[in-house]
């Protein structure tokens, strides 16, 4: 970072000297600007390991691992069973107690509402209209969503805001998860669709991995402007062609992402702000600029 | 040896010390900067409407410019992002100037042990009353303000000349 910082023109450097010379601190406050969170245990990360991204198929293949277990439990009472019978038997004791396969109970829970298959005509005509582009279509309490291929998320779009039969006008919101867990799809980006004429909502999501960099919806939508701002501002997906790829919550020197899951609650980009004695904040600039701080993350982190 | 009779000049005139005149014209003419961060102002907003009347103590005039205020009512909650503006507008406030750390977010970061919230403005300001709650009633509020009007009062010249221009350690 030192090394390839720009040459400072020389009225900067003259206001440094004039500063310097009138509050006689050549070395600009003291205090530590970040915050070492390593050193208090309490403060540290604890990253979650499972991947809780809910879906059909995940429900599915839950569903089946907890059949096949029970359905290996009964194997094994039964090889039990006949073990243990066969050595009553040979030893003239009483038989032992037959096992009783326990059946699951009819009343279906009411309380967490399923996953169910894509029934609805919004949803079969996506997955027609894409083909295998979609990699996910389901239903649950009500709530259509659809993943989509992340290459194909543009297209995709276009046809929800162009086709006659979809019509969804409104792009609600835009937001993103992060499951570092999950390595190859550890963030999802998720945009809510609204159609105003048919009274309808649509949650699209794709799944991409670390460091892919998805279409811009601002083309399609025009309010995905600031909601792309906040996901890179907040998680660090950066968007391909989008107007304006720069942070809107935190300020420009800021350090990091603050939602993502590595991220400590209290830590980065925290910094001791005392400007008692530093009255326009100027020396605190200067320091921060000197510990190579200032705007680091106005630049492009480098492709490993 | 009975009390001396006034004269007739004592008879008319009130003596007293002009500082006391000045700290007097002061404490019940504190106009506060309208300025609010967060859930906080809603209170303040309460405290300064109807009801609660903060007109009575001649505090009321919520001025929109920091050079015609007195007062800073910190209401609220006091992000990284906004320190250096709440700074600045403190620093364009005309001498004598109070500022109130309203609620306790303002006092020492709140709920918000975070990474986006200042844990007190006094980290970046001097704070002359502290308001605890999240948030304070109005009458905590007025309580406060009337804390800072004793304040005032009993405050000196030469003290606050001292606070302004000693170089800080
Ligand atoms: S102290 Fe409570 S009410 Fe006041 S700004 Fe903070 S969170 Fe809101």
């Amino acid at each position: 970072m030192s090394n390839e910082k720009p040459v400072q023109p020389e009225v900067d450097q003259e206001i440094d000297l004039a500063l310097e010379k009138a509050l006689g601190a050549p070395q600009a406050p003291p205090a530590p600007y970040v915050y070492d969170y390593k050193t208090s245990p309490n403060r540290q990360v604890v990253m979650p390991k499972t991947v809780p991204l809910s879906g059909l198929n995940a429900y599915l293949a839950e569903k089946a691992a907890l059949e096949a277990a029970e359905e290996a439990k009964w194997q094994k009472a039964q090889a039990d069973y006949a073990a243990a019978k066969a050595k009553a038997e040979a030893e003239g004791a009483p038989e032992p107690k037959a096992p009783v396969r326990v059946q699951p109970k009819k009343e279906p829970d009411l309380t967490v509402p399923v996953p169910s298959e894509a029934k609805d005509p919004d949803l079969l005509r996506l997955m027609a209209l894409l083909g295998d582009g979609v990699e996910e279509a389901f239903e649950q309490s009500g709530e259509l969503t659809c993943q989509v291929a992340r290459e194909r998320l543009l297209e995709t779009l276009k046809l929800c805001r162009e086709d006659a039969a979809l019509k969804y006008e409104m792009l609600a919101d835009e937001t993103a998860t992060h499951f570092p867990a999950a390595k190859d799809f550890a963030f999802s980006v998720v945009y809510h669709l609204t159609s105003i004429s048919r009274s309808k909502r649509l949650r699209l999501r794709i799944l991409i991995p670390e460091g892919f960099e998805p279409q811009s919806a601002v083309q399609v939508y025009a309010g995905a402007n600031w909601l792309e701002r906040e996901i890179f501002d907040m998680f660090g997906i950066r968007f391909q062609n989008h107007p304006d790829m720069t942070r809107i919550l935190c300020p420009e020197d800021w350090e990091a992402h603050p939602l993502r899951k590595e991220y400590p609650v209290v830590g980065w980009g925290q910094r001791d702000v005392d400007f008692r004695e530093d009255r326009s904040g100027m020396l605190n600039r200067i320091a921060l600029e000197k510990a190579g701080q200032l705007g680091i993350n106005l630049k492009r982190p480098k492709a490993e | 040896m009975g009390m001396r009779e006034p004269s007739i000049v004592e008879n008319i005139l009130i003596t007293t010390k002009v500082e006391k005149v000045l700290n007097w014209s002061r404490a019940t003419s504190v106009w506060p900067l309208s300025f609010g961060l967060a859930c906080c102002a809603i209170e303040m907003m309460a405290a300064g409407a109807a009801r609660f009347d903060f007109d009575r103590f001649g505090s009321g005039i919520f001025r929109a410019s920091p050079r015609q205020a007195d007062l800073m009512i910190v209401a609220g909650t006091v992000s990284y992002k906004m320190a250096p503006v709440i700074k600045q507008l403190y620093d364009q406030m005309p001498e004598p100037k109070w500022v109130m750390a309203l609620g306790s977010c303002a006092t020492c970061g709140g709920p918000f042990d975070s990474y986006h919230a200042v844990q007190g403005v006094d980290k970046i300001i001097p704070v002359d009353v502290y308001v605890p709650g999240c948030p304070p009633r109005p009458e905590a509020l007025i309580y406060g303000f009337m804390k800072l009007q004793d304040k005032i009062m009993n405050s000196s010249l030469a003290d606050r000349y001292r606070e302004v221009f000693e170089p800080v350690e």
